[in-house]
């Protein structure tokens, strides 16, 4: 069961440190390194925030964004072993703050990777974040995270706005926009009254870009790619790319002071904003600047710019903003002209990408799949795979070292996505896995499971469980929790997802539909049996643990179990769009774990 | 060549052709345009000149005998540079408010400071700015209190501090 995390910046109060916390988190902080609960967020290998490949989580936050050190559930051991070694929460705190560095070694913009990690990353930050974050990757199936070194915001502009040109693979574009930034120079020395000989090296640099790109862009897109990807992560070139756009804005700025100056902060005046929030190199783009910067960059050449902005502002989606060229009167000009979007967290822009096509090739994303075994995918396998999973026998799975389960992606961040789910996350994995043994048959645990999840083979796999999840969720009707007429709080009589007792070889083989545990009415109504699964099993009870009895109880689906507590179809959950959160104290915990079926449809209190 | 070699190579010509009154370039190393080592003269109306002869008798004969303090300093560019800015230590001990009195000889002045810092700013300004903190101490942005104190409070005291010790040191000896 999740509860929201008031303080934001307190990464191990859910876990070992602190002692009487639920129980079933104690079995989270027992193992070390495994991220458990089937609803819950799932395992991130790197904070999105940096872009540092391998950087240990702990080190990597960037300063604006430090609350993700609470929500990086990271599988690195050293951060739960340190938290199991009782290290002093606050103390931590602060040594963290005091050596606190921001880690800027990642690549200064980074590879183009599925948006669900934003999700996962998120996954147990601020419900608000929960629910935007959930619901982003339906939307944006990609994302480039963008160095956050204060320039993110131009990098990543700037870096849009060159891939961008290389998308539309116009030659006589490209060309036509060497034309127009070596006419803009005049700009920046007459108007905004910088010196040539400062800038003149840094327009070379976007200048010499841009010939590159057009030079390749024919022959070889990829090779244009490379020379953009190449440059933008050098950081001398970048830098004076970036700097070359400060001085465009800044330069635009002085150019139309009248169009701009009532949006200046604090009555600055256009020469004093542009000294305070432009020129300085490390200076994060505010609006304003972002304004200008698309004004002078994009709006000229038809491009728009949408910002999606992921804040705590209200609302389960994110707000977006499109900012596109227009007349006068406020009519798009170029309607159907390229979007570049942009995720605004705040102090911090990424790229964000629509690739609705699939055109991330499935080299990439095998690559991607095999550089971070943990990458979630969830499949949307189509439904008729249930008959396959009824020829499933259980007896499989009995002697598997049933643990590894807990890396499954699948089972740990399941975001409310079943409507509608976009058809290009799963295809450039489906097809090559199709084929394959460990896909069709549907297990939730391929033999390789047991290696931990550090084959991506396992992970992909084994994510059907997600969508076997998800099937049944269809077919259920009461499962839309934001239709049911059930009160947004399910009846408090909840049984901690821990049936001890009877050991995991008893786990009967039933030759049936392995089930998915959509019978949360389970633990009120047999809260007084011995629960069948051994103690520390993460797994959610299967209604053929419990035998005849549960298939008599196909009543109204009643959100009662662990696992329907623990999944997003809890509104309780904060992965749910309709999240309400659950107030929870301990003692009201311990006090009614003994008791079954207690409870309405309130959440308890004292 | 990186684009801050570039710029840097732009400025150092700069600096060498046209050398401001009281300031002295050269390289370090040849092959290396990041460190440059800088000889700045004391301002003549500061405490950071001297007076070789210690019987002057015209004002005539003042201005030739009156030399500055020859203050060695390093400037070393960063490799961002100019997106970073230099950073200067003074070789030379120097009895003043902004700059610690120790080997280090770290600097406080504002157009360093790396907030303010813009790649619109040159090395010869920064090298300008430093002489007019010579001349200009800011006493209230100090690193060494005490001499700033002592330069609120008695300035004659300061002026013959800062002469004894710009004899001591920095008489290019």
């Amino acid at each position: 069961m999740f509860q929201p995390q008031p303080t934001p910046y307190s990464p191990f109060s859910s876990y070992g440190a602190v002692p009487e916390f639920h129980i079933f988190q104690q079995s989270q902080s027992g193992r070390s390194g495994l991220a458990v609960d089937s609803g819950g967020p799932t395992i991130v290998q790197n904070p999105i925030f940096t872009t540092a490949a391998n950087g240990n989580p702990s080190s990597n936050i960037a300063p604006a964004l430090n609350f993700s050190n609470n929500t990086s559930t990271s599988t690195s051991t050293s951060r739960f072993e340190m938290a199991e070694n009782n290290f002093d929460d606050l103390e931590r705190q602060e040594e963290l703050a005091r050596s606190f560095q921001p880690n800027l070694q990642g690549s200064l913009v980074g590879e183009k990777r599925s948006s669900h990690a934003i999700t996962e990353a998120y996954a147990k930050a601020d419900p608000v974040y929960v629910a935007k974050t959930a619901a982003l990757p339906q939307k944006y199936s990609h994302y480039r995270p963008v160095l956050g070194d204060g320039n993110c915001g131009w990098r990543a502009t700037g870096f849009a706005y060159f891939e961008t040109l290389l998308r539309l693979q116009d030659k006589a574009q490209l060309e036509e926009e060497i034309a127009r930034m070596t006419s803009l120079n005049n700009l920046i020395a007459r108007v905004g009254g910088f010196d040539a000989w400062m800038f003149e090296d840094m327009v070379e640099e976007t200048v010499s870009l841009l010939r590159d790109m057009a030079d390749s862009i024919e022959t070889s897109p990829q090779t244009a790619e490379e020379i953009l990807m190449q440059r933008f992560n050098e950081s001398d070139i970048s830098n004076n790319i970036v700097y070359h756009l400060r001085l465009l804005a800044s330069s635009f700025l002085k150019s139309s002071p009248s169009s701009y100056q009532d949006f200046i902060p604090d009555n600055l005046g256009v020469e004093a904003y542009s000294k305070e929030w432009i020129e300085p190199p490390n200076q994060e783009i505010d609006h304003l600047g972002m304004t200008l910067l698309i004004d002078v960059l994009l709006k000229p050449i038809g491009f728009a710019v949408e910002i999606v902005y992921l804040d705590r502002s209200e609302g389960s989606q994110v707000n977006s903003h499109l900012m596109q060229p227009e007349d006068e009167n406020g009519v798009p000009t170029n309607p159907s002209g390229p979007i570049i979007h942009l995720l605004y967290r705040p102090s911090h822009y990424d790229i964000l990408y629509k690739d609705m096509d699939s055109s991330m090739p499935l080299q990439q994303a095998l690559h991607d799949a095999t550089l971070n075994p943990n990458i979630q995918v969830n499949r949307a396998t189509s439904f008729s795979q249930q008959h396959a999973i009824q020829s499933t026998s259980m007896n499989d799975f009995t002697n598997l070292d049933l643990t590894s389960l807990l890396n499954i992606p699948g089972f740990q961040c399941a975001p409310p996505s079943h409507h509608g789910f976009p058809a290009q996350f799963h295809s450039p994995i489906e097809q090559p896995y199709a084929p394959s043994p460990i896909s069709t048959s549907i297990s939730p645990v391929s033999p390789g499971a047991s290696s931990n999840g550090t084959s991506s083979n396992t992970n992909l796999s084994l994510s059907t469980n997600f969508s076997l999840q998800q099937s049944s969720a269809l077919t259920s009707p009461a499962v839309n929790i934001s239709h049911s007429s059930h009160a947004p709080f399910p009846p408090q009589n909840m049984q901690i997802p821990i049936h001890p007792g009877v050991p995991q070889q008893q786990i009967s083989p039933h030759p049936g539909p392995p089930s998915i545990p959509t019978h949360p009415s389970i633990s009120s109504q047999h809260s007084d049996l011995p629960s069948p699964t051994s103690a520390n099993s993460p797994f959610r009870p299967s209604k053929w643990e419990w035998g005849a009895r549960v298939t008599e109880q196909e009543g109204p689906v009643v959100f009662q179990t662990s696992t329907f507590k623990n999944s997003h179809y809890n509104t309780a959950h904060y992965n749910n769009p309709n999240f309400q959160p659950e107030e929870w104290s301990p003692e009201c915990e311990e006090a009614s774990n003994g008791h079954a079926g207690g409870g309405g449809g309130r959440k308890r209190s004292t | 060549m990186a684009s801050s070699q570039k710029r840097i190579t732009k400025e150092l010509a700069e600096v060498t052709s046209d050398p401001p009154v009281g300031i002295k370039v050269s390289l370090v190393d040849e092959s290396n345009v990041h460190n440059w080592n800088v000889i700045l003269d004391g301002p003549p109306d500061s405490p950071y000149a001297v007076c070789l002869l210690s019987h002057t008798s015209s004002s005539l004969a003042n201005s030739k005998l009156i030399q500055g303090g020859k203050f060695k300093l390093l400037l070393v560019l960063p490799t961002e540079y100019p997106f970073k800015p230099p950073v200067i230590n003074f070789k030379t001990r120097v009895y003043h408010p902004n700059i610690t009195f120790d080997d280090k000889g770290s600097m406080c002045i504002g157009i360093l400071k790396a907030e303010a810092w813009k790649p619109s700013s040159k090395i010869l300004s920064v090298l300008t700015a430093t002489q007019q903190l010579l001349s200009e101490p800011v006493p209230d942005d100090a690193l060494e209190s005490a001499i700033a104190e002592k330069f609120k409070s008695d300035r004659k005291d300061f002026n013959a501090e800062a002469k004894k010790y710009t004899k001591q040191y920095a008489t290019g000896k």
